[in-house]
Parts: C-alpha cells; sequence; structure tokens
C-alpha cells in the first residue's frame, strides 16, 4: 500500500527530464554557454570564460528549470568531431545550434554543418533553436541577417528561433531556453521518446 | 575537529586527485606515466603489477596509477576502483586490429558502479606511428559516443614525443577544480 502510494506521489511530482543537444562549428562559444547556463539556473559561478578550452569529447550540464530536468549535451564542433553529433540526434528532445555572429566569414561553414544536422532522420521533429552568439563584438551581424542567412523553416516544418545571445554575459540565453523548453513540452517528440525510455 | 582541520589545510595546499591510468598491453601506459612525472621517456618492461607516482599539475596532485594491461591480470583493475576520480584510458592508436577489444574493456569500465562518477580522458596515443588512427576514429572505434551522462575528452597523444599529454591534464584539472 505504501509502496503504491508512494509510486503515485513519485508519478505526480516526478520531474520530467529533456536532453538539449549543443552544437555549432568550434569557437562559436558552445561551452562559455554552457557554463553560463548552469550559473544562470543554479546560481552558482561557472567555470571562467578565460580557462575554457577547445572542446574535443563531451561537457554534460545539468540543470533544473521550470519543474524539469534539463541535460544540456556540449560537443565539441571542430570539423573532425562533427561526425560524433550525429550519436546524439536519437536521445535529444531539441537541438541549440550556436552561430558566431561576429565571423561572416565563417558563416558558409556554421550553415554547411546546420544543414547537415537538420538533415537526419534521428532529429526529427525536435525544435531548433539557433543562438546568434557574441552579440557584444560590435560587428555583429543582426538576428535577421543571421536568419536570412540561414534560410531556416523554408524547407522544414520544425519549431524554430534565432535567439540573439552574448554567452559572456548571459544576455538573451534565458529567453532562448525558455522558448526551446516551450516548444519542447509541445512537441510530439517528447511523447515519442518517452515511449521509448519506457519499453 | 580533524575533518575541519584537514579541509582547512586543502584550501590552502594542492588538490588532490587519484587517476587511473588503463588500457590494452602495449598501449604506453607506463611511457606516459614517466613522461608526465620525470618529463623523459624511460625504457619500460611490460607491467606485471602496477606503478604509481604522483604528479603536481596546476595545484593539483594527481596520484597517477599506472595498472598493468595484460589480458591475465586485467581482472585485477577493479581492486584499484574505488575513490577514483578519472580515467585515463589509453589507446595504441596504431593497433588496428585490437581497437575493438580494447572497446570491450573500455565499455566494461564504464558500466563499474564505483566508476559511474568518473571522468574520462581518452588518449589517442601513439600519433607518431604512420597509420595512426585519428582522434575521431578512435572516439568511434572505443563507442565513446555512448557515453551520455558524464563528461569525456579525447586527445592525440605521442608519449615517445610528449604531445598532447599536459594539454590532457589541463582537461582534467579544469574538469576537477570546477567540480570542487
Amino acid at each position: 500500500m505504501f509502496s503504491l502510494l508512494y509510486g503515485f506521489w513519485e508519478y505526480i511530482f516526478r520531474k520530467e527530464e529533456f536532453r538539449i543537444l549543443v552544437v555549432g562549428i568550434d569557437k562559436a562559444g558552445k561551452t562559455t554557454l554552457l557554463e553560463k547556463l548552469k550559473s544562470l539556473y543554479s546560481g552558482l559561478p561557472g567555470l571562467d570564460p578565460d580557462k575554457i578550452l577547445p572542446t574535443v569529447g563531451l561537457n554534460v550540464g545539468r540543470v533544473e528549470a521550470h519543474n524539469s530536468l534539463l541535460v544540456f549535451w556540449d560537443l565539441g564542433g571542430q570539423a573532425g568531431l562533427r561526425p560524433i553529433w550525429d550519436k546524439y540526434y536519437s536521445d535529444s528532445h531539441g537541438l541549440v545550434f550556436t552561430v558566431d555572429s561576429s565571423q561572416p566569414e565563417r558563416f558558409a561553414e556554421a550553415k554547411d554543418a546546420l544543414e547537415r544536422a537538420l538533415g537526419s532522420r534521428d532529429l526529427f521533429g525536435a525544435p531548433i533553436l539557433v543562438l546568434a552568439n557574441k552579440q557584444d563584438v560590435p560587428i555583429a551581424a543582426t538576428k535577421a541577417e543571421i536568419t536570412e542567412y540561414l534560410g531556416l523553416g523554408i524547407f522544414d516544418t520544425r519549431p524554430w528561433r534565432v535567439q540573439p545571445t552574448c554567452a559572456m554575459t548571459g544576455a538573451g540565453i534565458k529567453e532562448g531556453v525558455d522558448w526551446l523548453l516551450t516548444e519542447i513540452k509541445k512537441s510530439q517528440r517528447a511523447l515519442l521518446l518517452r515511449q521509448a525510455t519506457y519499453t | 575537529m580533524g575533518l575541519w582541520m584537514s579541509r582547512l589545510l586543502s584550501m590552502f595546499g594542492d588538490k588532490e586527485a587519484r587517476i587511473l591510468v588503463l588500457g590494452l598491453d602495449n598501449a604506453g601506459k607506463t611511457t606516459i606515466l614517466y613522461r608526465l612525472q620525470v618529463g623523459e621517456v624511460v625504457a619500460t618492461i611490460p607491467t606485471i603489477g602496477f606503478n604509481v607516482e604522483t604528479v603536481t599539475y596546476k595545484n593539483i596532485k594527481f596520484q597517477v596509477w599506472d595498472l598493468g594491461g595484460q589480458t591475465s591480470i586485467r581482472p585485477y583493475w577493479r581492486c584499484y576502483y574505488p575513490n577514483t576520480q578519472a580515467i585515463i584510458y589509453v589507446v595504441d592508436s596504431s593497433d588496428t586490429e585490437r581497437i575493438s577489444t580494447s572497446r570491450d574493456e573500455f565499455h566494461a569500465i564504464l558500466e563499474e558502479d564505483e566508476l559511474k562518477n568518473a571522468l574520462i580522458l581518452v588518449y589517442a596515443n601513439k600519433q607518431d606511428v604512420a597509420g595512426a588512427l585519428s582522434e575521431a576514429q578512435v572516439a568511434e572505434g572505443l563507442g565513446l559516443s555512448d557515453i551520455k551522462s558524464r563528461d569525456w575528452s579525447i586527445f592525440k597523444t605521442s608519449a615517445i614525443k610528449g604531445e598532447g599529454l599536459f594539454e590532457g591534464l589541463d582537461w582534467l584539472s579544469n574538469m576537477l577544480k570546477n567540480r570542487r
């Protein structure tokens, strides 16, 4: 009887886990973003941006927000490491694609990497949040410019949004993540992934 | 009281971390250990048992345990698992035939309960050998992408030339400090 009630209690108050994949080409600011995210949502200071080394592997960030548990997977973005991204698609609820807005000469590479990710069947129906990062740099491309360049939403029915951010100060991050979480909760994909974990 | 004193001391002194260096035989574990400790290539013989040295780097005292990697003595690795903060898994990148054996051993380590909080650092070693696999190929061969709940990192290393080893330790020290 007790275990039944306890099970019911757990069922009601269980925090649902959502997994969010953070990718983008190297030097876009993904790890700085992850550290800022951790400090924004947990209140603890994150790693100092000067000390962050290029990621060659995976950094995991866990935060609690809006009564859910968010697990962020930050993967290295160097060209040789991008094939590893594919292995994480099928378990992800949503995708964060980070772009360095101050480096127009690498936009083509970023677009290519994004298109490759969006083309994967394993990301079917996953909401896409594009972060136009490094907005603190004066020459940074605007949200409108990035949106137009990347050509999002033309052949794609997934929910997407371009969010200007500055990972160093944290500006724009919460808006973006809150939007992503809302979309994830609405999406069919969350339901499918939930069924997958229970079978 | 003793606990408080030791905590107070640890605030000023170096942080300590217990690291296990694992991998198949002939991967270069002992060479790596001594390259880190004395900065030289020493002549090694296959390790039967273990070598342990302390390496101080970036205010962290790494107590590095290099365990023998031969098939018959791999079962003894588990005796060293408790209280381990990180695993350095060494792969001979030029040994393409045994990468799947290495993968099996690696996955057995990942499943150990006592190591579930340990950081995973992989050295794709012997990069000086022509035809060595790249870090992405070693990551693929080992199935690193199956790790989803903890941090991992892979570095190209050459223990003979001394390349890549300290970059790996930089990552470890960053992670260990961040955890507190």
